[in-house]
């Protein structure tokens, strides 16, 4: 993955060269220059790519926030509703019409503060829908206030003294919640999260993709670039998503591994 | 005494009588009236006269309904009293509910009565006790032409006033055993024959009934011992009996009526009978009579009230009032007006 | 002909068939050809545990209300009854079980607090169907029997909705039912023969068409199976809840489903979802669920995209009174949540429009690419009325979506500013015509943009929507002579039955009085309100709500200060308050 340094033209530049990524729409996304998100948004195009899925056929519905902004950056239909309702509205969309492949996509304050309510909900519910949490853990579209999956003691504007509340860890939530297919992927590792997506999109049921990324705008200590590629690294080889006990252990154990957790037909 | 809740059985003058001056005299009391009838106190003499259309159904009536909401009594129509029980001092309706009472003023009144020999005819007869029996005969003259009365008590009398004024045949077989609970004698028999006779009725002297056949919808045929006929419609007068058949296996002392002492007291404490109903102990006579009438009925239930209350109030009458028939006596308030 | 206006009760504990009698007597009465209008309160509505009651209005005329009185008690248990009482008109009659099981004390009987001008009928009911068939099950309907016998019934109504009900319940429990039914009849009849009141008979009433009883949920239900709805999404909320077990019973035959979310917003977000990508949807709630789903609903105005919202209205703010009626959300149906985000809110008033506005609902909310909101409420939603079935025509059940021409495939604008402001719509899967739907501000070509030109423009286009509208909405109802009018009266929802009554009742009296109803809350018809208004002297809004919120909304397009009539006591108006106050205000114009 470059860096921040690269200059914005020359992204642009090699974006539009890029034919793989013709999915974009022509709106270019207006996340900082380094952001986490690219990463996720390359990942995803790919996935939608390589599995030759027809712009029209796909619906992208976020919620609100940066990452909430996803589907402006894409040729798909897509669906920008309000902040925290993503997962409903994906459903409705699914379930009107099944032919239509439909990601959900949203930061971690939209899916697990305000919108928490549906996650355990569309888990059990397993309508055939992906869903992608852009786990930065902080708020970014509002400048930098602690979000939910934030570590004790992080300082910012909202939070001088330190946050408190122990964070939330999206992934285990979801296999808590009876998710059928729960991976764990990195934005910084734009192929993994392609290989993932594509084995979740084919999955019959709700897929969950708990992407941790980093907002190198606001975070300058927590989650940064620098922090996540040290502490991120694959799942055991011998791990056998199919076993939701070694899902869990997996998970209780370690924090950053990252790969395909658990897949249940 | 003080009364918390006194139940009285009847809404006819004794009952009547006997709430207002429980309510007068006990204003804290809580006063239940119990009628089987489903229609409000109305003065039963004028029945008659509703019958020949002299007065209408408003005319009947004494209070109107919002008198009892005024005077805080309780009215319960259309409810009958099947059983009391002494021993609890409870009422038992015939719809299964128990009413519990601290005194008790039994004023039942009389029913229709019929002898014995005519009662496999009881079917085929009418008799005039409640405005729902006067309804009837109402509905039943406006299609025949001709009645025929068995018996020859009171009523029957006014009864037939009413009939000829509405332009109808009478006939009349005037039976021995009418007039309860009195027999008539000779004297008396020969001088309400005269009487009828002279207002045109045709008595018919006979014996015995023989038999009674429903001839058509509007006719019944009459045979008896020395004669055959047909008419519109049979009315039985024979006098009323005390209504208190519900009282047979309470424990309460009946004989032609209630035995109640000279201040209306029966055997229980706190248990009174007034009216129609009691049979009323007469000191000076030193025996007992039986009540007839609507001023004697409301003076004994007056009476029953205060002494409920703690009274020593004496029911005794002038004794001319009474007269011996047979071996009873009896106390008519209504006989001046025959 | 005599005029027949009756209003019959049935109560009991919950277990006693109180409800099944209740519906067998509307049934009844329907088939016989008389107006019905019931109502049903259950244990959870009503002090007193397991108390269970029904109330139903029977006239040989139309009925829009039910009475203040009620004139015939058919009792299943004393003790629960007796709360009923005070509600007895003066000459009422009351059937009851006079010989239940085991004695009754004076505290818990019946007949012990009836007034005494009330006519009492004791039947009993449980010993006579227990004679007949070896069960007291059948106690109800012995009640029934009597009823029949002693209003003039005719016992074979009953005995056919009797085995409509009971015949697929096999041959004994008809039979029973049939036989209790029987032993009520015949013992009231003979035992009560100087005592009939067949007052029913005397009306002469010819059946009409074929009617059935449904009740406002019903109705709704219905209408959406039969408008092609596909999915369902709700929370249940009292009283919405009954249209998601109807339709949790039967959409599924028809294709369709039905989601229980976990919450109301979830609810309406898969609304929209749904209709976004082509479906017919809908959600029902009342109104703190109704508060929940704000800020979707907006979106879907923003977004412009449909939804179907039944606001089933309740009591009070907050959880309030879950179990009343009020009309009091009118204010949070038209304006609530942020932003100019009026949307199309139309109001049923009856049985009948709860079908036919629900129907009309897909189509508008298609057409207008907006939230289309029916607010109906506790009472309207729960009262049944016989109805000749509705059935929903070919034309109103078809898309109402404007799709884009295909020569702009490529070069599609989804919020093309046309000059209704209703704007051809693609849905995913057309290919050459994705766009985000978005509840940003944004361009013609769904491109966010907070520029003043650009907030201006599709502001107002928005808005323009909505008054295109306006002539595919209900029309105003006018209930008048014509000519010019001392007092109008201005209505809307379950209330203008009361209302069509109190105005009978003044114009028997030679008043100059109408009324008007509104079915279209927003947008409304200014022209036609004014041209009403202009023929008032006074102008009376009445509501169930403190706030006067219709009056609040279209007051202003009187010359005058209307008059408002409130009332905020949970329970519908009786029509007699309205005429009261019609009265007070031609009284005040005389002097
Ligand atoms: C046709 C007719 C004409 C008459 N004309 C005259 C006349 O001209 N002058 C005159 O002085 N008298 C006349 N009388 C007699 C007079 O009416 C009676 O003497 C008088 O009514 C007796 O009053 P009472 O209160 O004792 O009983 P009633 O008036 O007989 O009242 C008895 C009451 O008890 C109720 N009752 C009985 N049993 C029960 C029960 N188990 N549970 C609940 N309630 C019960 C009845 O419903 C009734 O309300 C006439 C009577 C009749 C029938
Ligand atoms: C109902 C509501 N509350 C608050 C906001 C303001 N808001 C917008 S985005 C956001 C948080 C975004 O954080 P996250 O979901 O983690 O997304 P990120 O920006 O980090 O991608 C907030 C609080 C809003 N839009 N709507
Ligand atoms: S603010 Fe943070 S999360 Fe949002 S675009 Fe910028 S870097 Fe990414
Ligand atoms: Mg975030």
């Amino acid at each position: 993955m470059k860096t921040a340094a690269t200059s914005l033209a020359e992204q642009i530049r090699h974006i539009k060269e890029a034919k793989k990524f013709d999915i974009r729409s022509g709106a270019l996304p207006t996340w900082c220059p380094g952001c986490g998100y690219f990463g996720i948004h390359q990942g995803l195009n790919a996935c939608i790519q390589e599995l030759g899925l027809a712009h029209h056929e796909v619906v992208t519905v976020s919620g609100i926030g940066c990452a909430g902004r996803y589907p402006f950056f894409t040729s798909n239909y897509g669906l920008h509703t309000v902040h925290g309702r993503t997962l409903p509205v994906a459903q409705g969309v699914k379930l009107a019409n099944p032919d239509l492949t439909v990601y959900a996509v949203g930061g971690d304050g939209d899916g697990l503060a305000i919108g928490g309510g549906h996650f355990p909900h569309a888990a059990r519910r397993n309508v055939n829908i992906n869903y992608l949490m852009f786990d930065n853990s902080i708020y970014g579209l509002t400048k930098g206030q602690p979000s939910p999956s934030s570590p004790v003691g992080m300082k910012s504007k909202a939070s001088p003294f330190g946050t408190l509340d122990k964070p939330l860890n999206a992934t285990l939530m979801a296999l808590t919640y009876g998710a059928s297919f729960v991976a764990r992927l990195f934005a910084g590792d734009p192929k993994g999260i392609t290989e993932a997506l594509i084995e979740g999109t084919q999955h019959e049921g709700f897929a969950f993709f708990h992407i941790y990324s980093t907002c190198l705008t606001f975070d300058k200590a927590y989650k940064t670039w620098a922090h996540l590629k040290q502490w991120v690294h694959p799942i055991p080889e011998d791990h056998d998503p199919a076993d939701l006990r070694r899902a869990f252990d997996l998970v209780l154990g370690d924090d950053f591994s990252t790969g395909i957790i658990y897949r249940r037909e | 005494m003080t009364a918390r809740h006194v139940v009285i059985i009847g809404n006819g003058p004794a009952a009547n009588e006997a709430a207002i001056s429980l309510r007068t005299q006990a204003p804290d009391a809580r006063i239940t009236i119990i009628s089987k009838e489903p229609i409000r106190y109305y003065k039963p003499h004028l029945l008659p006269d509703l019958i020949a259309g002299k007065v209408s159904e408003q005319d009947l009536y004494v209070n109107p309904l919002e008198f009892y909401k005024e005077n805080d009594i309780r009215l319960r129509l259309g409810q009958e009293v099947v059983h009391v029980s002494f021993a609890t001092n409870e009422v038992v309706m015939e719809h299964k509910e128990v009413v519990r009472f601290d005194g008790l003023i039994i004023a039942t009144g009389g029913k229709p009565r019929i002898p014995e020999p005519l009662q496999v005819f009881e079917d085929l007869m009418l008799s005039l006790k409640t405005l729902s029996d006067a309804k009837v005969w109402k509905e039943r003259l406006r299609w025949v032409d001709s009645v025929l009365i068995v018996g020859g008590d009171l009523t029957s009398l006014s009864f037939t006033k009413a009939v000829l004024s509405l332009g109808k045949k009478v006939y009349f077989i005037l039976h021995g055993d009418s007039f309860w609970p009195v027999r008539f004698n000779e004297e008396l028999s020969s001088e309400v024959s005269q009487r009828l006779s002279d207002r045109g009725v045709e008595v018919i002297s006979c014996r015995k009934i023989l038999r009674l056949v429903m001839a058509s919808e509007d006719s019944v045929e009459v045979e008896t011992d020395g004669r055959k006929l047909r008419v519109g419609a049979i009315g039985a007068f024979f006098g009323l009996v005390p209504d208190v058949k519900f009282l047979a296996r309470s424990g309460l002392a009946i004989e032609r009526g209630i035995v109640v002492d000279e201040f209306l007291r029966t055997r229980f404490e706190g248990v009174y009978a007034a009216g129609d109903c009691a049979q009323v102990y007469h000191p000076k006579l030193r025996d007992y009579w039986v009540s007839i009438g609507y001023r004697n009925a409301r003076n004994l239930g007056r009476v029953a009230a205060l002494n409920l209350l703690g009274g020593q109030e004496s029911a005794e009458t002038a004794p001319a009032g009474i007269f011996q028939l047979d071996d009873i006596s009896v106390n008519t308030s209504w006989w001046t007006e025959f | 002909m005599p005029k027949v206006d009756i209003t019959v009760e049935v109560c009991g504990m919950a277990g006693d068939g109180t409800i099944a009698a209740g519906g067998l007597v509307n049934e009844a009465m329907s088939l016989g050809g008389f107006s019905v209008l019931g109502f049903d309160s259950y244990p959870a509505e009503i002090r007193g545990f397991g108390r269970c009651v029904t109330r139903s209005r029977i006239g040989s005329n139309e009925i829009g209300a039910l009475a203040d009185e009620t004139h015939i008690l058919i009792s299943l248990d004393d003790l629960q009854s007796r709360s009923r009482v005070p509600f007895l008109a003066r000459d009422s009659a009351v059937l009851f079980d006079s010989k239940p099981d085991t004695l009754l004390e004076e505290e818990q009987s019946l007949a012990a607090v009836v007034e005494p001008g009330t006519a009492l009928f004791g039947i009993p009911f449980t010993y006579l169907a227990t004679a007949a068939t070896g069960t007291s099950r059948g106690r109800n309907l012995a009640a029934l029997g009597g009823f029949a016998a002693l209003f003039g019934v005719q016992p074979e109504w009953f005995r056919r909705v009797i085995t409509r009900k009971f015949q697929s319940k096999g041959e004994k429990v008809l039979e029973v039912n049939l036989k209790s039914f029987d032993a009520g009849f015949h013992y009231a009849l003979e035992k009560f023969a100087d005592r009939l009141r067949p007052s029913f008979a005397a009306a002469n009433v010819v059946a009409g068409p074929e009617k059935v009883m449904l009740s406002g949920n019903q109705a709704i239900g219905q209408a959406a199976l039969d408008a092609g709805l596909k999915l369902y999404f709700g929370y249940p909320i009292t009283p919405a809840t009954p249209i998601m077990e109807f339709l949790a019973k039967y959409l599924p035959a028809k294709g369709g489903r039905v989601v229980q979310m976990e919450d109301e917003i979830a609810s309406v977000g898969a609304v929209l979802g749904a209709f976004y990508a082509g479906a017919r949807a809908m959600t029902a709630t009342s109104g703190p669920g109704f508060a929940l789903m704000t800020e979707l609903i907006t979106h879907g105005v923003m977004a412009e995209i449909p939804a179907v919202i039944l606001n089933a209205q309740r009591g009070g703010p907050s959880t309030g009174l879950p179990t009343k009626t009020e009309q009091s959300d009118l204010h949070a149906a038209v304006f609530g949540g942020p932003g100019d985000s009026s949307r199309i809110v139309i109001a049923p008033s009856n049985v009948a429009e709860c079908y036919s506005f629900t129907v009309q609902s897909f189509q508008l909310a298609e057409k207008y690419q907006t939230p289309v909101i029916v607010l109906t409420d506790f009472y309207l939603d729960n009262r049944v009325e016989n109805v000749v079935m509705p059935v929903a025509s070919e034309k109103e059940k078809t898309d109402g979506n404007l799709y884009p021409d295909e020569s702009l495939q490529g070069s599609y604008h989804r919020y093309l500013d046309t000059e209704s402001g209703v704007s051809p719509r693609s849905l995913p899967g057309m290919e050459g015509f994705a766009y985000v739907a978005t509840g940003l501000e944004h361009t013609e070509r769904a491109q966010p943009d907070y520029t003043p030109e650009i907030h201006t423009k599709m502001t107002g286009k928005r808005h323009r929507k909505l008054q295109y509208a306006l002539e595919d909405l209900p029309v105003p109802v006018e209930y008048s002579d014509g000519g010019q009018l001392d007092v109008g009266i201005i209505g809307w929802g379950s209330t203008f039955g009361s209302i069509q009554e109190a105005v009978n009742m003044a114009r028997e009296r030679g008043w100059k009085v109408a009324a008007l109803k509104i079915t279209s809350i927003f947008p409304y018809h200014e022209k036609e309100i004014r041209s009403f208004m202009t023929k008032c002297r006074e102008i009376l809004i009445t509501e169930l709500n403190y706030e006067g919120q219709l009056a609040n909304l279209i007051g202003h397009l009187h010359r005058k200060e209307v008059v408002r009539l409130n009332q905020v006591t949970g329970v519908p108006f009786s029509p007699s308050a309205i005429f009261s106050k019609i009265e007070a205000l031609l009284q005040a114009g005389v002097s």
